[in-house]
């Protein structure tokens, strides 16, 4: 019985060696942005750019992580110009992510009062799969996008999802210890 | 020979004279409030309401004919105001549409082209109660949601390729529009 017990121990504890290791989950805020979500590992800020025929050119501000060969991007693309085009904008830049690609899902997102798309689609030549949603808020298109890497293979990973629904616009609703997200590289 | 001849022009007549009779479509414009389409039958103009939770109430501007047993409505709601909460306000309604009813399709669609492109979903349901079948197709520009509906009932041709006629023919830009299309007028609101 002693020995079934040690063995059992022995195998517990050489499991969560052997599993890979997992960053904790952090809370993000951006009190200008409006919004605020949860990722893990560790914070990258970087400049993008977006282009659509009807938004044109735009920078955008990536706030970007990468875990257990997941890559986790928040996206903020500021079109104040075009407010007034929010819905097709918008319906634009969901419609480029999935475009050319393997469409699995598409469907309603809903959060805090505001009406987006999530989406997940499969990337050409195996480069994995991606989950993403899109509101527009603010002015902003405000876009959550996971990416399942080839090199993790596990493209039923629930963390996608998570890191997904974790949006939120009602700033109230974060958590007290959200760090605030730093301003982008000028 | 001829009495074959005969007796093929008889039944070819009388097939005409037995199916439905069914309207000529036309195409309709409205250059106030830039848009247009093609529907069969006698369109009525009419003012509506509409209700949403984010949207709160409003008075609609609302097209309608049936023909063949297939309702056919255009509703126009007008959001000055909250030009910048399109993307939501386009989203509520889309919701609506499709809440507690079977979603047979619910797609990307685009009207126009480049940078006038405008974005909208088409979505097709089976109503509840087996009371037929709904075609929408949905769109916000310039401060207004457009909507294109056609309902048929369950008793109709579900199949029917009416409703994608009707949803399809909408367009923005005067450019796409006909030519000869009649001109609608826009119903005061209260």
């Amino acid at each position: 019985m002693r020995l079934t017990a040690l063995a059992t121990l022995v195998s517990a504890a050489l499991a969560t060696l052997t599993a890979p290791a997992q960053a904790a989950w952090k809370s993000y805020i951006s009190h200008p942005l409006g919004f605020a979500f949860a990722a893990p590992g560790d914070l990258k800020v970087e400049k993008g750019s977006y282009r659509g025929d009807v938004a044109g050119p735009h920078d955008a501000i990536v706030y970007r992580f990468v875990d257990d060969n997941i890559e986790y991007k928040a996206v903020v693309i500021d079109m104040t110009d075009k407010a007034n085009d929010a819905a097709t904008l918008l319906g634009e830049a969901a419609y480029i992510f999935q475009d050319g690609k393997k469409l699995l899902m598409d469907t309603y997102g809903r959060v805090d009062r505001q009406f987006g798309r999530k989406l997940t689609v499969d990337l050409p030549n195996n480069a994995g799969r991606a989950t993403a949603a899109f509101y527009f808020i603010n002015g902003r298109i405000v876009s959550l996008q996971a990416t399942v890497l080839p090199a993790s293979g596990d493209y039923d990973s629930a963390e996608p999802g998570r890191f997904i629904d974790s949006i939120s616009f009602f700033t109230v609703r974060a958590p007290d210890d959200a760090i605030e997200l730093p301003a982008p590289p000028k | 020979m001829r009495r074959w001849m005969s007796a093929a022009v008889a039944g070819a007549v009388l097939a005409i004279t037995a199916m439905p009779a069914q309207a000529a479509w036309k195409s309709y414009i409205n250059k106030e409030l830039g848009f247009s389409f093609m529907a069969p039958g006698e369109v009525k103009a009419g003012v509506g309401n509409f209700r949403g939770a984010i949207a709160g109430p409003r008075q609609t501007i609302l097209y309608r004919s049936v023909e063949d047993n297939i309702e056919y409505r255009v509703t126009v709601i007008s959001y000055p105001q909250a030009q910048a909460e399109g993307a939501t306000l386009l989203g509520e309604r889309q919701y609506m549409f499709q809440d507690k009813r079977n979603v047979l399709t619910d797609t990307f669609t685009r009207v126009g082209s480049g940078k006038d492109t405008v974005y909208g979903r088409k979505i097709v349901v089976d109503l509840p109660d087996n009371k037929g079948r709904a075609t929408g197709v949905f769109y916000f520009t310039k401060g207004r949601l457009i909507f294109l509906e056609a309902t048929i009932p369950a008793s109709g041709n579900l199949a029917s390729p009416d409703p994608g006629r009707f949803i399809d023919s909408i367009a923005f830009v005067p450019s796409r529009m006909e030519p000869d299309a009649v001109e609608i007028e826009t119903p005061k609101l209260e």
